[in-house]
């Protein structure tokens, strides 16, 4: 069966997920069958992330209570393959945006050893706009995250565990550096962790604030003490990664909810969602909404349901709602029509040509300047953009000139042909995602608001006279 | 290839320059220095070059026997044409003394061709 | 790089570069994997696995554009101008990153590789300025030949009329390096040119997306002797060279093949001459010696063949001032002070930058005259084998072969300025082969560790002895490709030849043992690029003793390096110079005879390895100089002992003669009698107390070592900017 996995793998090499819909991968040894009906809410008894809003006791202490580091020792000598099939028949997708299944990530790793240490890398360089979960996990849960590291690292042999977590995060680096202090006292981690005969380290690199720090291969590059500019793939981190040795890099949140996966059981975390998209899911809910909030929920929920179950409804009503974006600031938004019906999943966003990234839920009511929030975004990427590669570095400052000429209306309406072209002439051509992430909000903005590009055009055009853009048309 | 030398033989006879043969060309040739040799006796009076007349008669026959082996109809017709040229701007004076001593080429040096010679001038 | 054609360019690399390397008798002959079958453009092609796809593609003659790629460069992958699509890819993939796959089809031409090219093409020149017509880089600008081949027709850049480009502020890097950073596509090649290949991590890059920028991170000079490949290297006009800054366009320059004489290394140069005036020197590919680089002295210092120069002839006149003659006078007074002159009492000295040439001449003179004391100014010791074996005094690993080596050895040798290129090949073995290096004197900046084991030469008598108890000598027994490199300057002393005679012991130890026995231990470094010719036509290095000796005339071959001074002759010495520049020498003459530079005449030299290579002419010597082998032949007629030789063959056919080595251009010859050297050498292994010293410490030494760069204006503002650079903070 882990042949044949490997084989499915390497037939489709779509390791960045969000590309395209992952249709072919059979995600684990148990194939679903599509039998419920109704997502959400979630019962109080199946969440895993039991102090999200920090009304208890963040130690090492309340962790105890709440039931983290509970037998972790046997699941640790049930060895590698066991708790990689769990992940498997979990079907966990990794929860930083791409969507990639985790337990397979972890089978690249348990490949024959060539003398060379692993890695477990940790990415907590939470930076994305609108994405908030991770902070809530490190601040107010770490132990789940420090106990996900150590039977993460067991799964994939891994000798440390490195968590890069943003130089903005202070708190959290903080309560982490603490839980992690607190681990190794008791035990739980470093020589003989957890008494299992495993040696397993945690250390915490904080970053400096750069957004691009959260790809993978740039973070690798950060820790190393370079420049963090993303690497050429192939190489893969899991064959060349930190310090040139095996390295896996998940997020913070992957991590953090594999001990109850394997605590309560694959299964039990395959009953949520969808097939292919089991499991639950932190949700962060912000913008023109009654109580932003983070929410772990069932993945699946629909999208309206969320929203006006956790985060008391849109302001103004739902028939205020404008647009959303589902994903993060680099997923494509959907406006309102699409909203009422998506359920929040890999497969059900990606059908709605939209993504469900970090699931950092951005609501816009009509009061918002869609062109101009579109825009702000864009400025965002083309000030994170580490100015590596060409259609990156040239092509999203150069979208940005554009668009927020397209907030005054002074161009021409045959530029937004032309921005969409640009945007698809960097989407797919660069290194990393960013590119791809600076192009979807632009795609998406012109896809569900051309008419609204059209008009302000019109409108500028009739109080000054035609724009100078129209001279090279 | 042979379609070729046809053409050219065509063409060349085609389109004769004035003489239609060698012996025509001869006559033409035989006529240029004849007008030549008699006028030399008033190059050497009106141009006042320090050469006397055999002088004159053996630059003239020098230069016929240069082109003695053109065989080329046409040729030789230009090189009939272009003489009577120079014929008729040494009669017309259009020429003058320097251009007439210039067949003599008298300030011309000989070139070195020893090592020790060509190294001196310069010359590779 | 020289700036060919793109075709031209992948030409180069694929079948010529496969073969100077299957000629390399060292190179690792790993056992060959099984080749994979990949197809490009649907024409099969069998690659060994590793290969990229654009190395690939380059097999089948199929070019794909590149902006960051170079082949000797790291892979960089970042100007995405490759991507290229392959079947089953959802995304076009960088063709000189990408390694090849199995049964990999790879379109170069289709909708979607085109679309990619046009695309990035059109991002690369959003914020590249227009300003071909005053870019120094036009018509040999890559950005310019392919937006020609792979962009769009037409702009659509309407911000042009709003924001407008990007302005970036341009770096001082130094007197040889032109900077307008507007240009720069940020390619990254000169970035990892100065830190791989020079070794100087000076440049980087500060800044993120569009405000990144490519320069010394503070305002600094590019400290290195090879900072002039970054303006071959960049494909835009962002790095141009200063002293050429609007000289000429390529297509007005004629471009001659010739080599370069002012390192023993003998590097390949092409000279771009307009108008009888040599404007630059590039370096020209050649594997075996400089592959594509060139260092700053060989390339910068041509502006010094205009200056300083000797164009006509001079003589002493009655109150000792030199005023022109003619070149009769000249020949006919240097003629008669030779004939007047016992055969014993003459002396001649052949300097840096003789050529075969004209040595043979000077010899053959000097011999029909009765005479054998003609000398380099260079010494080498003649005790033992002197220079009767050819492997004493020659560089016998090879300059390519130095990067296979595993352990490196240098005796008073700060290579990095006396050979830069050599220096190079070391590092290149330093970093890709985890070589190591260790160094018996001064401590230098090599740009690489090394394991410094001392100043004092009896260090080398213990090693030769095997008694030393450094971890150096253990590490020389276990490596299987040993290079020991000893700098022929610290043979001038008087242990000189009892440190050549330990050198060569431990060397041939070493080499005893190995399993390669076709691997060459023994390396002498010499310092200029007359030595190996002069000693092998047979001259006798050094001046020592025949100076001593009170010559009455004395024959100076472009002698230049003050060895012979007024001071060391008698009163009433008549010295000839005959040579370029009006330096050292010609100070001192009462004769001076103009002669011809190496770019002037078609020439031999023979570089430090032993191989004989020819310059040719590019331009005529200035004013009434001629060509030095001419001028002793024109002299030798005058005193009466004509030399055989008419012309430049029956030179050459003389010089055969003398050794066949001289002429089989580009051949190295395998040297061979290393045991008997070393029999020969048994009796000089006296013992050694000295200190080694080199002459060229840092980086403004090396700037300013012989006429030419010396005369060299630009030279003496690399100087002057390095001491600047010194006083800064940074």
């Amino acid at each position: 069966m882990a042949g044949a996995l490997t084989r499915v793998i390497q037939g489709s090499k779509s390791h960045l997920g969000i590309v395209g819909p992952l249709v072919n991968i059979n995600n684990g040894s148990v194939r679903y069958q599509q039998t419920k009906t109704k997502f959400g809410p979630l019962a109080d008894s199946d969440r895993i992330f039991t102090n999200l809003y920090g009304r208890h006791d963040w130690r090492l202490k309340g962790a105890l209570k709440r039931g983290d580091w509970y037998k972790t020792k046997e699941i640790l000598l049930k060895g590698t393959d066991w708790i990689v099939n769990e992940l498997k028949t979990s079907g966990l997708r990794g929860r930083g945006g791409a969507g990639f299944p985790t337990g397979m990530k972890w089978s690249f790793m348990n490949k024959p050893s060539d003398g060379r240490p692993k890695y477990l890398v940790v990415n907590a360089d939470e930076g994305e706009p609108g994405t908030c979960k991770d902070r809530e996990i490190m601040r107010h849960d770490p132990h789940k995250l420090i106990e996900g590291c150590l039977i993460a690292g067991r799964a994939m042999g891994a000798q440390a565990a490195y968590i890069y977590i943003r130089g903005e995060f202070y708190n959290e680096a903080s309560n982490l550096q603490v839980a992690i202090a607190e681990a190794y006292q008791a035990g739980l981690i470093g020589r003989n962790a957890c008494g299992s005969g495993y040696d397993f380290d945690v250390f915490v690199h904080r970053g400096a604030g750069a957004y691009i720090c959260g790809e993978e291969t740039a973070l690798i590059e950060s820790i190393e003490g370079k420049q963090g500019k993303p690497r050429l793939k192939p190489p893969f981190p899991a064959d060349v990664g930190l310090f040139g040795c095996p390295t896996t890099v998940n997020n913070v949140e992957t991590i953090a909810v594999s001990p109850t996966i394997c605590r309560r059981g694959g299964s039990w975390f395959a009953s949520f969602g969808r097939p292919r998209n089991s499991g639950t899911k932190l949700f962060n809910i912000s913008g023109h909404v009654n109580t932003p909030c983070t929410v772990e929920e069932e993945m699946s929920i629909p999208l309206k349901e969320l929203i006006e179950r956790h985060a008391g409804g849109v302001t103004g009503g739902w028939d205020n709602l404008l647009a959303i974006i589902p994903g993060g600031s680099s997923t494509p938004l959907i406006p309102k029509d699409v909203c009422s019906t998506v359920m929040m999943d890999f497969d059900a966003l990606v059908a709605a040509q939209t993504s469900l990234g970090t699931a950092a839920i951005i609501v816009m009511d009509r009061s918002t300047d869609i062109v101009k929030a579109i825009a702000r975004l864009i400025m965002f990427y083309k000030h994170e953009s580490c100015g590596q590669c060409t259609p990156c570095r040239e092509g999203v400052s150069w979208m940005n000139k554009i668009i927020y000429r397209f907030v005054e209306g002074n161009a021409s309406p045959k530029e937004i042909d032309m921005l969409w072209e640009i945007s698809k002439q960097i989407e797919g051509h660069t290194i990393c995602a960013l590119g791809d992430g600076a192009a979807w909000p632009v795609q998406g903005l012109i896809r569900h608001f051309r008419p609204e590009l059209e008009r302000r055009m019109a409108q500028h055009a009739a109080a000054h006279g035609p724009s100078r853009a129209e001279r090279l048309y | 290839m042979a379609a070729k030398e046809t053409v050219k033989t065509i063409c060349r006879n085609a389109r004769p320059v004035m003489s239609s043969d060698l012996t025509e060309a001869r006559r033409r040739a035989l006529g240029l220095y004849r007008a030549f040799y008699r006028y030399i006796p008033y190059i050497i009076k009106y141009f006042d070059i320090p050469k006397n007349e055999q002088d004159c008669r053996c630059k003239l026959r020098e230069y016929f026997y240069k082109h003695a082996c053109v065989t080329d109809v046409r040729v030789i017709d230009i090189l009939v044409i272009k003489g009577y040229m120079e014929l008729k701007e040494v009669t017309h004076l259009w020429q003058q003394k320097g251009h007439v001593m210039s067949h003599w080429n008298p300030s011309a040096e000989p070139k070195p061709c020893d090592f020790l010679g060509k190294f001196l001038a310069g010359m590779d | 790089m020289l700036r060919q054609p793109l075709t031209r360019a992948l030409a180069l690399s694929s079948p010529a570069r496969a073969a100077p390397l299957a000629v390399r008798r060292y190179a690792e002959i790993a056992p060959q994997p099984d080749k994979v079958e990949v197809f490009i453009d649907d024409k099969p092609v069998y690659v060994p696995p590793g290969t990229t796809v654009l190395q690939a593609a380059a097999q089948v003659g199929v070019e794909i554009p590149r902006f960051c790629y170079h082949e000797r460069l790291a892979v960089a992958g970042n100007c995405r101008m490759c991507l290229v699509e392959v079947e089953k890819s959802p995304k076009p993939v960088a063709a000189c990153a990408m390694p090849v796959m199995k049964g990999m089809r790879v379109k170069t031409n289709s909708d979607l590789t085109r679309k990619a090219r046009e695309g990035v093409m059109e991002f690369l020149l959003v914020n590249h300025p227009l300003d071909c017509p005053i870019c120094d880089q036009g018509g040999e600008c890559d950005l310019q030949d392919q937006s020609m081949a792979f962009g769009s027709d037409k702009s659509r850049f309407t911000d042009i009329h709003f924001s407008g480009k990007r302005a970036v502020e341009d770096k001082d890097v130094g007197p040889l390096i032109k900077t307008i950073m507007t240009r720069c596509i940020h390619c990254t090649r000169c970035i990892r040119f100065a830190s791989e290949v020079a070794g100087v991590d000076d440049l980087g890059t500060t800044g993120r997306g569009t405000d990144m920028q490519v320069g010394t991170y503070v305002e600094k000079m590019f400290l290195s002797e090879l900072s002039g490949n970054i303006i071959d290297l960049c494909p835009v006009g962002a790095l141009t060279s200063k002293p050429y800054s609007f000289a000429a366009r390529p297509w007005e320059t004629r471009r001659i093949d010739s080599v370069d004489v002012l390192d023993p290394l003998g590097s390949n140069i092409v000279v771009s001459t307009r108008t009888n005036e040599v404007l630059r020197i590039l370096p020209r590919t050649n594997e075996e010696i400089n592959e594509e680089w060139l260092s700053d002295k060989s390339r910068f210092a041509c502006d010094g063949l205009k200056r300083q120069r000797l164009v006509t002839p001079l003589m002493a006149d009655s109150r000792g001032n030199l005023t022109p003659v003619d070149w009769e006078d000249a020949v006919v007074a240097a003629a008669r002070a030779l004939r007047d002159c016992p055969p014993d009492k003459l002396l001649a000295v052949a300097g840096d930058m003789a050529d075969a040439e004209s040595l043979v001449a000077l010899k053959d003179l000097l011999n029909r005259l009765g005479s054998e004391n003609a000398c380099t100014e260079q010494y080498f010791p003649l005790e033992g084998a002197g220079i009767d074996l050819r492997s004493t005094y020659l560089l016998n690993t090879g300059i390519a072969n130095v990067e296979d080596a595993d352990f490196v050895l240098l005796i008073g040798t700060n290579v990095r300025f006396e050979a830069p290129l050599l220096n190079t090949r070391i590092r290149k073995a330093f970093i890709h082969k985890d070589t190591d290096v260790a160094l018996i004197g001064p401590k230098v900046d090599l740009t690489y560790d090394y394991v410094h084991v001392g100043e004092s030469a009896s260090i080398v008598k213990d090693l030769a002895s095997g008694t030393s108890a450094h971890e150096v000598l253990r590490k020389l027994e276990q490596a299987k490709r040993p290079v020991v490199i000893l700098g022929a300057d610290q043979l001038k002393t008087q242990e000189g030849a009892a440190l050549l005679a330990y050198t060569q012991e431990l060397a041939l130890r070493l080499q005893d043992k190995l399993e390669d026995k076709n691997w060459k231990v023994l390396n002498v470094l010499q310092r200029t690029a007359s030595q190996v010719a002069a000693l092998d036509i047979g001259y006798k290095p050094g001046v020592g003793a025949l100076l001593s000796a009170g010559p009455q005339v004395v024959y100076l071959l472009g002698a230049d390096s003050g060895v012979v001074t007024r001071e060391s002759l008698p009163k009433d010495a008549v010295v000839i110079y005959q040579g370029h520049h009006g330096d050292a020498g010609a100070a001192i003459a009462d004769v001076v005879l103009p002669g011809a530079a190496y770019t002037e005449k078609r020439a031999t030299y023979v570089n430090a390895e032993g191989r004989a290579q020819q310059t040719l002419p590019a331009v005529t010597p200035p004013g009434q100089a001629r060509e030095d082998w001419k001028i002793i032949r024109a002299i030798s007629e005058v005193v009466g002992v004509r030399l055989p030789y008419d012309n430049l063959d029956e030179v050459r056919d003389r010089l055969s003669q003398i050794s066949p080595a001289l002429v089989t251009y580009g051949d190295v010859q395998n040297n061979n009698y290393f045991a008997q050297a070393r029999a020969l050498a048994q009796s000089l292994q006296k013992p050694v107390s000295g200190n080694l010293d080199v002459k060229l410490k840092t980086l403004e030494d090396y700037f300013m070592t012989d006429a030419i760069s010396r005369a060299s204006p630009t030279m003496a503002k690399c100087v002057q900017a390095v001491l600047k650079q010194k006083q800064s903070t940074y």
